[in-house]
């Protein structure tokens, strides 16, 4: 669904991205993990345009993307959750959904809002609110409602755990594999090696803007180098 | 009547009215959270371009307005393109640059006149004079002279023009532009990811505060009969962005309200005229301090719509209940 070749990304005079490739396979859950610096929110940033390539080629279902502005993008189908939740803070819970959707013009948009609901439940509770207002893990879920309302065919997490408390971010991966069940492919990338390895079905490491590994989860996640610097030892709990 | 009806008055207000478009003005930038200090600028091209029109190709006044915000607008795409996409702070000082350029170019152009500015310049108030002495109402109408009515009909003019705008801005708010401005303003990231089109609704908020800045500025133009450089220089810019730090630039109330208390405190403390800057610089420290989102926030309006009305409140409340559910 979405593949990318030889990207080459940065900021400046500082290139952050050397050169990488990633393939993420319709329907599947893909995660990029890595540490701090590798990367890995540049990749994001760069397939949703907010960031103009130096080279390589980003395709989106055969179509090339690569350098397309953000909201032809979006229009495309694909959602970014990004990093640190950018909630529309002065707005109300339900204006914030209500902006996902801004580019759609179908009839369905209130269905998808119930659908939302559904599996937010607080959030319906809390729709006048303001999104300011809301707790962390509050935010998340509905940044995540919020892309949702695009109807993305690919929904890019950016550390959708960042900050929050265990229980909150086992609730947030529990929903990333529903969404995922229910047909939307997934691009996840986590400093949260653990958990993230556990729900995807694909993994690729990321390391100061290099790949150095990818393969099937199960093989990243006990690839002795990973377990190493990332699981803090030998056995994956 | 004739007491409160002397020319003094009647200027006063038609200042004011003027003051309350250039408030509308920055606060169509300020909804998409720029702040753009460039309004003086592009008030001097309306004027300008009004001016000459009517004055040196004798184009009648209801199309040279039109003009002077059009020409506005024209350079506002010149320079707005660069310049959006300078946030915050830059884009600030950017603006209030290009207003002192203009102001410089104004002072060195022969068309222009210079430093002694355009003179004689066809007045609103006469011409509508003349359409009334043609309708018979030479001798005034029931004891107003017809220079009164000429001048009430300008302030008509200037309101009907003040409530379009309100009407605009306050229908604005509920649409789908209205909506992008305000996500755009809240987090331009976010608004940008969920896929507003943030380039191009700037832009667009940046020609409409242009082509009002440019329209009120025309309107000056007729209402004051002269013009010149200094009309238009630094003073102004930071005068309109006062209107908005003083009412509030989050309503459109605000502005408004601001643009009122302006216009009315310069002629009320003539006596300290020398310190109008002063008090001016003081205005702006004691409301960053004490009210840095201006008189009127949203949160007052809530307040008196709930003791005002609180049957419609609970109303309002069903309305967005029902919509969402």
């Amino acid at each position: 669904m979405l593949s990318i070749r030889q990207l080459v990304a940065g900021y400046g005079s500082i290139t952050a991205l050397k050169s990488i490739d990633l393939t993420v396979p319709e329907g599947s859950i893909v995660s990029l993990i890595g540490a701090n610096g590798a990367g890995k929110t540049t990749t994001m940033k760069t397939i949703m345009g907010l960031i103009r390539p130096t080279s390589g080629e980003i395709c989106f279902q055969d179509q090339n993307i690569t350098g397309q502005p953000v909201h032809q993008v979006v229009s495309k189908g694909v959602s970014l959750v990004p990093e640190g939740r950018s909630i529309l803070s002065q707005m109300s819970v339900l204006e914030n959904l209500e902006m996902g959707a801004y580019l759609r013009r179908d009839r369905e948009v209130q269905h998808d809002l119930q659908k939302v609901f559904q599996r937010f439940p607080i959030l319906e509770e809390r729709k006048q609110q303001l999104g300011g207002t809301l707790s962390g893990g509050q935010q998340q879920m509905l940044a995540i409602g919020r892309a949702l309302m695009a109807r993305p065919k690919l929904l890019l997490l950016d550390e959708p755990s960042m900050g929050l408390a265990p229980l909150v971010v086992a609730e947030i991966f529990k929903v990333i594999q529903e969404i995922n069940q229910e047909g939307t492919t997934i691009l996840l990338v986590e400093q949260n090696v653990r958990q993230a390895l556990k729900i995807a079905h694909y993994a690729y490491v990321l390391e100061t803007g290099r790949m150095v590994l990818h393969g099937p989860a199960d093989a990243v996640a006990n690839d002795p180098k990973i377990l190493e610097a990332y699981l803090g030892g030998r056995r994956v709990g | 009547m004739d007491q409160w009806l002397n020319p003094y008055y009647l200027q006063i207000v038609m200042f004011m009215l003027i003051n309350a478009m250039l408030g509308i003005s920055i606060y169509f930038t300020l909804a998409t959270g720029q702040l753009s200090l460039g309004n003086a600028g592009f008030m001097s091209v309306g004027a300008y371009t009004s001016a000459l029109l009517s004055l040196k190709a004798g184009l009648p006044l209801y199309l040279s307005i039109p003009a002077g915000g059009v020409a506005a607008c024209v350079l506002a795409a010149v320079i707005g393109i660069p310049a959006t996409r300078l946030q915050g702070i830059y884009l600030a000082i950017a603006t209030l640059g290009f207003g002192e350029v203009v102001r410089v170019i104004i002072l060195n152009m022969k068309v222009t006149n210079g430093a002694l500015g355009l003179s004689g310049i066809p007045a609103l108030s006469v011409q509508i004079g003349k359409q009334l002495n043609s309708l018979g109402l030479g001798s005034g109408l029931g004891g107003i002279t017809v220079q009164q009515l000429s001048n009430l009909s300008v302030i008509g003019l200037l309101a009907l023009v003040v409530i379009f705008l309100v009407f605009f801005a306050l229908r604005l708010r509920h649409s789908r532009l209205g909506r992008a401005f305000a996500a755009i303003k809240d987090d331009e990231h976010a608004a940008e990811v969920t896929g507003v089109d943030t380039v191009r609704y700037k832009l667009l908020a940046f020609f409409m505060s242009a082509f009002v800045a440019g329209i009120a500025g025309a309107l000056a133009a007729h209402i004051t009969f002269y013009i010149g450089p200094k009309d238009f220089s630094y003073h102004r810019a930071v005068e309109i962005l006062l209107f908005a730090v003083l009412g509030g630039g989050n309503v459109i109330w605000g502005p408004l309200l601001g643009a009122g208390i302006l216009t009315l405190l310069p002629e009320l403390l003539r006596t300290v005229a020398d310190y109008r800057e002063m008090i001016y610089g003081g205005i702006l420290v004691i409301m960053m301090i004490f009210r840095p989102q201006g008189l009127i926030s949203e949160e007052t309006l809530r307040l008196w719509r709930s003791k005002l009305f609180p049957a419609a409140k609970t109303e309002q409340e069903a309305v967005a209940r029902r919509s969402a559910g």
